[in-house]
This record gives C-alpha cells, structure tokens and sequence, in this order.
C-alpha cells in the first residue's frame, strides 16, 4: 500500500542520514599522517575539489591539508558575528572587513613571539611593517597576504585605475600625447565623430561611467588622481604638510564634474551610465563600442580582453590602454606607484580554535618557500607551464587556456590564494612569482594594435605608459584605516553617510541642466553630512601612523 | 432543458474561452521568457555571453556549463542530503501540521483562540540570526541533520492553509462519526484526512520546495561539516566564487583572475529545476477537480 | 440566488466556547497534542524572542546577550531621528502594499482562468510552466528585467516602434517607476506559484454546486462570481490577512539588485537600510530594533484586519 511504501522510504532515508552526521571535515589528522586544518574566509572564492591534485602535492611535501570556505550569501560582519557568537572557530581566519570584530572578540592567537622560529614568515615582512600590522595592544594577530613584492618588482600591467582608451581611436589621432582631461575629452570627441559607428553599424560610445554600488568610484574618485596624488582612497594625504585633504570639494573636483556635464549635455557620455548594472557594464565594454571610461584593470580587463579576443576585435584595436591624465599640464601623475599597497585592515589569522599553532604555522612557512610557491602559482612542470634552457618558465597557448578554466581551477590547481604570497621576482632570480607578471607572458599575448601603441609611445608595459612613482609613504594607503570605519564613531557615521550623498547627487551633477545650481545643492547636502568629523579622524590616523614610522627612522 | 439554456449562454461561454485561451497563450509566452533565457545562457559558452545579446537561443553552444556545475566537489552528498531533508522534513512537516490544524479546527476545542493566536504571532517575530544560532547550539541541533527537519516542522503558515481548509468541511462528519463512537484520532485518520488530499499536497508541496531549496541553514549550522551540506548550498558556494557580486575592491584586485561567467549560474538553476519539474506531475492529481464528500448528506 | 455557496453559518452563530472539566476531558488527546506543540512552539519561536534584548544593548559579539552594554532606548531614537530611515519605512511601506495588492489579484484571476481551461493536457502545461519564474533566483530575473528595461531592451524598441516615444526612455533613471517595475517583477514571478493554493482551493468546492449553477441557467462567468468565488473565499481571506502582516517585508533582494543612486531615495527599503547601517557596520543591535519595530508594526495590522475580517463574518486568523 502506499502508507507503507512512503514509511519504507523514510525509514531508509532516516537510516542513511545517521551515516552521515559525524560525517565529514575537520581539522584532526588524516589515516596517512596529514594534518588538516581548516580555513574561513569572509570574501567569496572559488572551493577547490577534495581530490585537487596539485592540493595534494602540497600535501605530500608539506603534510598539511587546508579545507577552505568562502564567504557565501552574507556579509563579511554576519559571518563573523555568527562565529563569533558560537565561540567555535576554524584554524585559519581572514575576516575582510569584519578582522576587527575578531581582534575585539579575542578569538585571534598574537603570533609575534612566534614570528623568530619561522624565517620565512618572519623576513616576509620588515620590521617596519610587522610593526604596522600591530594592533592596540601591541601584538601582531594577522599577516596581511598580499601585495608583497620580492626582488624586483615585474609590473607590467598597470593593475590599478587609469583613464583607458582603446588602441584604435590613438592609432587613428597618430598616437598623440595626451596629458590632460581636457585633450582626453578632445581626443574621444574627434574620433567619434569622424568614426560614429563600428564596422558593423552598432554605435560607438564616447565615454560610459560604471556607478553601480561600490564600484562607483569610477565616478566618484578621479579628482584626487587628476591632481597628481596616489590612491589613498578616500582622501588626499598632502605629502608635504601631512595633511588631509577632501578630494571630493577641491576645485579640481569641480571642473572635473563640471567637463563630465559638458559631455554629456554634448551627448558623448553614455546616457545609461548612472542605471547600468555592473554585467551589463561588462556587456557593453565586450562589444568594443565603448572608446574610453575610467576603471580598475581587475574590475574589466580579464573578462572584456577575453570577449574581445574571441570576437577577433583585439586585432582591430578595440583593446585598452591607460593614459597619463592629469587635470592640467605640467602635474606629474601618480596613477601606478611601485611598492605594494600594504593594507594593514585584515590579512590571515590564526584563531583560538586551532590546535597546533605551531603546525599551522609552518605550513605558512612552507608556502612561502619558492618550490611551493612555484606549485602555487605556476602550477605543475611540465603540466602546467614549461621551462626553456634558460631557465625561463613560459606557457603554451593550450595551457593558458586550460589554466583559465574553471573545472579545471577546481580540480588541479590550488593557490592557497589567501595564505600569504610574493609578487615580484622568484628566488633564482629570472622568473616572475605570478604568471601573468612574467615579461615573456605578457609580451606574447600582447596583440598587434597594442604593441604598435607601445612602439609608436617608446614604451614597453601598460605602466610605461603612465610612469611609476616612487611608493608615497609610510603612512600609505588610507583606504585600510577609511574601509574599517564604523558607525560606532562620528567619523564613520560622517563616512557612510557622505557615500550615500555621493551615490544620489554625482550622477544628477553630471545630468544636470544648471550645472552650478545642482553642484551647490549636492555641496549643501554634503556639508549636512558633517564631513569635518571623517576628516579629523583620517587625520588623526596619519598622524598616528606617521609616529609609528618615525620610530623606524 | 439543456437545448434552450445552451443557445443562451453559448456566446457568453465561448467569449470566455476565447479571452482565455489568448490570456494563456500570452501568459505562458512570457513566463517562459526568462526560463528559455536562462536555458539559452546555460547552453552559451561564458565568454561568448559575456557581451550580452543572448535571448532565446545559444549562439555558441557548449555543454561545459553543466559539466563544470556537475564536477562540483561535494555534490554528490549534497544531492544525498538534500533528498533525505526532503523526505524527512516534508513527512514530519506535514504531519505535524495537520495535527495541529486538526485540533484547532475542532468547533469545540477550549483554546482554539488563544492558540490561534499563539501561532499567528510566531510568523511576524523573529529574536534574530544570532540569537537563534545559540538556541540551536545549546539544543546540540547545530553539526547536525536534525537542524534541518525540527526547527521548521511546525509552521503558522501551512498549519493555517490547512486548518482553513479543514474549516470549509461541514461539521456534520464529525458529528455522525462521534455518534457512531469513533474517538478524535480515528476522526482524524480515517475520516478528515482523506478529504483533506489537496491541501495536504499543497502544504507537502511548499514544504519540499523550501527543503529542496535550503542553504542559509547548511551554511549557518553545520558549516564545518562537509559531510552535512546540501545541494543548493554546494552550488551558492559556486555562484558566489562569481566575484562580480563580490564584495570589495581589495578581494578582486587579488583573485586577479576572470570572473565565473553568469552561464554557470544560469546552468545551476536550471539544474535545481528539474527535479521539482519532474515531481510535480505526480503532485497534481490531487489538485483535480471532481472531489466527492463522500456519502454525507447537508 | 438559489445556487450561492452558503457560507458556513458557524461563524455567526458561533457558541461560546465554556471552559469545563467534563469538556477537557473529552478533549483530552486534542489538550495533550497540542499542548506537546505547544512546547515545541515555545522552544522554537518564543524563546529566541529573548534576543530582542539586544535592541536594548550596545551588543558586540565578544560581550555576548548578557555583558553588553544596556542602552535603553537609544538604539530606536537614532532609528527614528533619522529623516533616512523614515523614508525607507515610507518606501517598504508602498511597495508592500502594492505589491500585496497586485499580486492578489494577478493570482487570484489567473487561478480562476486556468481553472475555465476545457483542455486538461493545456491546463496542466500551463500550470507547470506558470510557477517555474519561482524557481529562479532574483538575481536572473532582476537581469533580465534590467536589460529589457534599458535603453535597447525590447521593452524601448516597442514603444518606438509603435511611435508612442521617439526618444528611448531610461526607466531606472527616473523614481516614479521603480515602484510598479518592482510590483511587476513580483507578478511575473510569483503568481504562478502564488496561484497554486487557490487552485487547490477551488478543488474543493462541491462540484454539485456547479450542477445546480448550471440548472438555474447560470453560464460560466455567473459560475465564476456566485460559486468559485464565494468558494475560494475563506482561502482568499486567510492569505490577506497573513499577507497584510508582512507588508513592511516588501524585500531586499529585488530593490537591493535593481536600485541605483538615481533612484535610491524610493527604492531603500528597510532591510537595505539595516544592511547599511545595521549589520555592514557590526551593529546588530540597530538590526534587531528595526526586527522589533516591523514586529510590532506587522502584529497591529494583523489585529486590526483580524478584527475587520471578523465583523464581516469572514474567515479569520484567530
């Protein structure tokens, strides 16, 4: 009778699922003597397969196994609130935004007493800089994992912002130079109108500006790199005086807004730019109509260099390259600087959870020493990336294309990517410790029009093209210290409440018929958010971090 | 008889059919609007969509999509424990649920208000995801299979669609069963029961689908324990490592990699899909027309 | 009419319910079962409650439930001294009642029309293709609605192609769309799966009352209006009220994925505006007042209905 068959059904269901509770990761020791540990961390990733097979190289060499989760589904505070809540945490933490609630929770280990036995770990950051990474108490909890640049540094993409531009509309103006926002405009101005259309009669697009959510700072932060300053984020740091100073209310700020409503009003900026989502952005950029905008390299690069590239658009120039732009003449940018970017706010921890401190530990020694990092990064020799007689690593077509695969990501590649990594140059000298920072990478998927845009300007990389600077100071990036704020202070409050003014009123100054009438309306708003309060508190950040480097000197 | 009221309300009758017909036509063209785009992206190779412009067809076909989707780690035990929550939890679910909706439908029970009530305001108060998180873990229901069937087993929600049903049958088969000796829970088993077929399988319906679908709960409770994932859970985890709902500047700048296209997350859903497609025909006859009350007379 | 479903007369005439020892104990198994769920009730859904002292807390996670910071009230006056918040319950509020509305009602007629479909092969068809939309994430279909509500989407190209615009029109640029696009995308998603439980619904009207219907010369539509309607009732009363609780739950995905800076002032409901200002900050506390502020809110709503549904002698919640 039915009855009876649904109660068999779950009686079996009931039988196998006591099976499996009990079941499953953990950390402990494995059967063949491989320590496992596990590893949360509060930004999204890609879950790599248990049966990942350079993972399990690792393994063998090193006798550790990492199961790493990812930040699913909530944000980085309710998944540390809920951990921290529980009391019951995995071996290793990156907490992103939320570290501090960690830190405040006292889940963290202090690792400096352990920093001298391992020297991997220990010559991976100076003494200057494990002293910025101490917290109020003076102990040193998390290890910040990236930008760190070993040897010489192999920038040859410019990973950051820039003006971008695509190669043809250059080729087409015979590679002028072009330095200020003004000749930018001019430049994108010309060229669309003597080329409105593409081959295949779709529309060019002057200019088009991404404000979705976060990723409006494609609208919002140009002003401080227009007057020749680095990217501290959400401030200006006058390297002279030590000051603060808002970028968002300097006069260069103004003309800034004041050329985009010129443009628009002209009809060459892209009239979507304020409602389009960020895949529909991305969408736009992949049909090469786009001429120019402003952006992140990560933010557009991989995915509309790819689409390009298939759609056989590169060869055409549709490709980009950033521009050295400034809002006059005569102001030396800084849109790349060399050195990393050390972003003090979260890196990886170990909790009160873990077990075996010391193991864990040594896995991130072992991970930093260059074999592994090689199976890390490159992948497996032989499988993954060749070498020549020289030495050279280098990778065919077919393992470029395979190393960009997903399936493929899951199952044989395992960077340990939030465990702490180098950048810059391998141990023997010759190699670059990321592939796609290595010369010999980049200079062959370098298409045509690109490398006649590189010629035509007598340079080499994507930073060439803009000049690099000199890292800008200890007290370098203020982004870490503006990203951790909280509304627990009057700065923090100032700070959210000044971005959701920026959000509603950037995209209506650009819009707007009366330029000055919307600027005054969208400045009155803005002095309501008591701007003042986030100020003094950056400032009184620099000055505390200045303090600590002082005692370096 | 019949002849004369057909010639009169023939023109009306066929309007109707006519209207209707066109209504559905229209109404199904465009709700499968976004299930063909979601079909079209699935089959799409992801650089390829990248540049948009895909509606209802691929326009270069790859079956990679479902393959990265299926070699996802851990699905297989996904699979396996999200069909026993299933199981379970509809099971208990709904007989928890009826019991309950049973009592409170009695016209006679003495707190029929007072629980009523009890149980309405139960569906607009939450103390919170941390509070709830510690209830759970002082329960030891955290690390466990069973934090995925008893904490939701009764709820307001279906407990009312069935009692408001129960509502509707005439009290006169209670009563005649009460005349004739039966206590309430054969009334229950052998005489409410029966009748109540559809809206059991409606409430058996929405509580499978909300199983079928669950992962906040895997993710909360037993995030430690691989072995107690479930299917929706294993495949967010792959939708999320799509960075471009990602969450920061910093965390993009160093995964430096191509983002996860959008075809992936289009081949998971429809994966999801299908099984609940597939089960629903054998849910629908009981939601047929014709249901008899069977031997009472008003 | 002769063939009006009556409606059961029980709930005028309702007796007074007396409490007495004789009566309890031949209820005995119905006191003993739910006062067993009841308990359960208690353990699940009451005792949580106990969070809500957090709204009363500067609660951080390392003090926990017991050692934060007693605030009193504070955590309320900041929410409601902030003009922000009291346009995002303005916000919630609206589209919570027009999607409330618009979605009835979409699921209530296309319940009844798929019911009219003569052909059983087509009804069932349409009935499975009618709830799939539910199935997918907001992310797609939010997609999807952007992309045919842009500035070269199907939905601009149609109104340019029958000349009722000349220039395209940006919708999410301008507010006094949001709201109906947002109601929209609930109708498109959900009425097929809302619909399901008035289809089963009206399954259980007696099918003699259509014979009799038929008899006194009633053709289809008066069908409709004076035996599946009146059918259908008691279950379209019940999801009212319930539903009329969580009007201030308008969402947060679908205003999350579709807002913009432009809109923004409109489109923050009040999740998003915990987000922001609650959870993305650590401050939980701030989360759980607004939780206990839509509470409270949903619980008078609820009240009040229950007590309109009452004097109408409708089904009730309680």
């Amino acid at each position: 009778m039915k009855a009876k068959r649904v109660t068999g059904m779950l009686l079996v269901s009931a039988l196998s699922v006591s099976l499996f509770t009990g079941c499953g990761g953990g950390s402990g020791e494995n059967e063949d003597g491989t320590k496992e540990f596990t590893a949360f961390f509060a930004v999204p990733g890609a879950e790599i397969n248990d049966d990942n097979e350079i993972q399990q190289i690792i393994a063998e060499k090193t006798g550790v196994k990492v199961d790493e989760t990812w930040l699913t589904g909530q944000t980085a505070s309710e998944a540390v609130g809920t951990l921290i809540a529980g009391g019951e945490y995995p071996d290793f933490i990156d907490g992103g935004d939320a570290m501090g609630q960690l830190y405040e929770a006292g889940a963290l280990v202090p690792l400096d007493d352990y920093l001298d036995d391992y020297s991997n770990i220990k010559a991976y950051y100076s003494d200057e800089e494990w002293n910025k990474l101490r917290q109020d108490d003076g102990h040193i909890y998390w290890i910040q994992q990236f930008q760190n640049i070993k040897g010489e540094e192999k920038a040859t993409t410019q990973n950051d912002e820039a003006f971008w531009i695509q190669a043809r509309v250059l080729e087409w103006a015979e590679y002028p130079e072009v330095n200020t926002l003004d000749e930018y405009f001019d430049l994108l101005e010309s060229y669309i109108e003597a080329n409105p259309t593409m081959e295949d009669g779709t529309d060019n697009i002057a200019y088009t500006i991404l404000c979705e959510d976060w990723r409006y700072y494609c609208l919002e932060n140009p002003p401080q790199f227009l007057d020749g300053y680095p990217n501290d984020g959400s401030v200006i740091v006058d390297p002279d005086e030590l000051k603060i100073i808002d970028y968002n209310t300097t006069d260069t700020a103004k003309r800034y807004f004041q050329k985009l409503n010129e443009e628009y009003q002209k009809g060459y900026v892209d009239p979507e730019s304020f409602t389009q989502t960020y895949d529909e952005y991305i969408a736009k950029l992949s049909t090469g109509r786009v001429l120019g905008m402003v952006d992140q390299w990560w933010n557009f690069a991989f995915n509309v260099h790819d689409s390009l590239k298939q759609q056989g658009l590169d060869k055409k120039g549709c490709t980009y390259v950033p521009l050295p732009i400034t809002i006059d003449k005569g102001i030396k940018n800084q849109w790349h600087n060399s050195g990393g970017a050390l972003n003090v706010g979260s890196g990886l921890a170990i909790t009160t959870s873990c077990e075996d401190v010391e193991g864990a530990l040594q896995f991130v020694d072992d991970l930093l020493g260059q074999d592994i990092h090689n199976l890390r990064f490159w992948g497996e020799e032989g499988v993954d990336y060749e070498v020549d007689e020289n030495n050279l690593f280098y990778r065919t077509e077919e393992q470029r294309t395979q190393a960009a695969d997903t399936a493929y990501k899951a199952s044989h590649l395992c960077t340990y990517s939030y465990f702490p990594s180098y950048k810059g140059t391998s141990d023997d000298g010759v190699n670059a410790n990321w592939p796609d920072e290595q010369p010999g990478e980049f200079f062959d998927s370098l298409n045509s029009s690109v490398q006649k845009c590189f010629e035509a300007y007598g340079v080499d990389t994507y930073v060439d093209m803009l000049g690099t600077n000199e890292a800008p100071g200890p007290w370098y990036p203020m982004y870490s210290f503006s990203n951790a704020m909280t509304t627990s202070t009057p700065g923090g409050v100032a700070w959210t409440k000044m971005g959701e003014i920026k959000h509603e009123y950037l995209p209506r100054v650009v819009m707007a018929d009366d330029f000055e009438s919307e600027w005054n309306t969208y400045m009155d708003s803005y002095d309501g958010c008591n701007p003042q309060a986030f100020l003094d508190e950056m400032q009184a950040e620099l000055d505390r971090r200045m303090e600590e480097a002082a005692k370096f000197e | 008889m019949g002849t004369k009221n057909k010639i009169k309300t023939a023109p009306a009758d066929r309007a109707l059919t006519v209207c209707n017909t066109i209504f559905m036509i229209l109404f199904v063209l465009v709700t499968m609007y976004p299930i063909l785009n979601t079909l079209a992206l699935a089959f799409n190779d992801g650089t390829d969509a990248l540049r948009g412009g895909i509606y209802l067809w691929p326009r270069k076909w790859t079956l990679k999509n479902f393959i990265t989707v299926l070699q996802k780690n851990n699905l297989i035990t996904g699979a396996y424990i999200t069909v026993a929550r299933t199981l379970v939890g509809t099971a208990t679910a709904l007989i928890a649920n009826a019991i309950l909706a049973f009592i409170v439908s009695r016209k006679r029970f003495l707190f029929k208000k007072q629980l009523s009530l009890f149980w309405v305001i139960t569906m607009y108060v939450n103390g919170g995801m941390i509070p709830t998180f510690l209830l759970y873990k002082g329960l030891g229901l955290t690390n466990s299979f069973w934090v995925y069937v008893i904490p939701g087993m009764v709820s307001a929600f279906n407990m009312l669609v069935i009692r408001t049903y129960m509502n509707g049958l005439p009290d006169s088969l209670e009563e005649s069963a009460q005349l004739d000796g039966a206590g309430y829970f054969t009334i229950f088993t052998k005489i409410i029961s029966p009748l109540c077929k559809p809206v059991y399988a409606t409430v058996a319906l929405f509580v499978a689908v909300g199983q079928w679908n669950s992962w906040f709960d895997a993710m909360l409770y037993n995030r430690m324990n691989s072995g107690l994932t479930t299917l929706q859970y294993e495949l967010m985890k792959l939708l999320s490592s799509v960075t471009n709902q990602g969450s920061s500047a910093e965390s993009m700048k160093n995964a430096a990699g191509s983002v996860t296209p959008e075809t992936i997350r289009a081949a998971a859903s429809i994966l999801t899909m299908l099984p609940i497609i597939c089960i629903y025909p054998f849910l629908q006859r009981y939601f047929v027309t014709g249901l008899t009350l069977g031997g009472v007379k008003e | 009419m002769s063939f009006e479903v009556k409606r059961k007369k029980e709930v005028v005439t309702e007796p007074k319910i007396q409490f007495s020892w004789k009566e309890a104990k031949r209820q005995k198994s119905l006191l003993i079962w739910s006062g067993i769920i009841l308990i359960y009730g208690i353990i699940f859904y009451y005792l949580p409650l106990g969070g809500w002292l957090m709204a009363f807390q500067n609660y951080r996670p390392i003090d926990g439930l017991f050692r934060s910071r007693f605030v009193g009230l504070e955590k309320f006056q900041q929410l409601f001294s902030d003009a922000t918040f009291l346009r995002v319950i303005r916000n919630t509020l609206a589209m919570g009642v027009l999607n409330l509305v618009v979605t009835f009602i979409a699921a209530i007629v296309f319940a009844i029309l798929l019911n009219e479909v003569r052909n059983a092969v087509g009804k069932k068809t349409v009935q499975t293709i009618s709830y799939l939309p539910h199935f997918l994430s907001w992310i797609i279909v939010t997609g999807i609605i952007h992309d045919a509500l842009s500035g070269t989407g199907i939905v601009n190209d149609l109104l340019m192609n029958l000349n009722i615009i000349d220039q395209p029109i940006n919708f999410f640029a301008h507010k006094e769309y949001f709201w109906p696009i947002v109601a929209f995308a609930n109708v498109w998603k959900e009425t097929g799966w809302n619909a399901i439980i008035y289809l089963a619904a009206i399954t259980s009207i007696d099918p003699s009352l259509y014979e009799a219907a038929a008899i006194d010369g009633a053709g289809r539509w008066a069908k409709i209006k004076h035996v599946t309607l009146p059918g259908i009732r008691p279950t379209i009363m019940i999801l009212l009220l319930m539903n009329v609780g969580n009007v201030l739950n308008a969402g947060f995905e679908i205003q999350y994925l579709l807002g913009n800076g432009l809109v923004q002032s409109v489109s923050q409901t009040i999740d998003i505006y915990v987000l922001n200002w609650g959870i993305s900050q650590g401050d939980f506390s701030l989360g759980t007042a607004a939780g206990i502020f839509k509470s409270v809110v949903s619980i008078v709503l609820i009240v009040i209905a229950n007590q309109i549904a009452k004097r109408n002698g409708d089904e009730r919640l309680f």
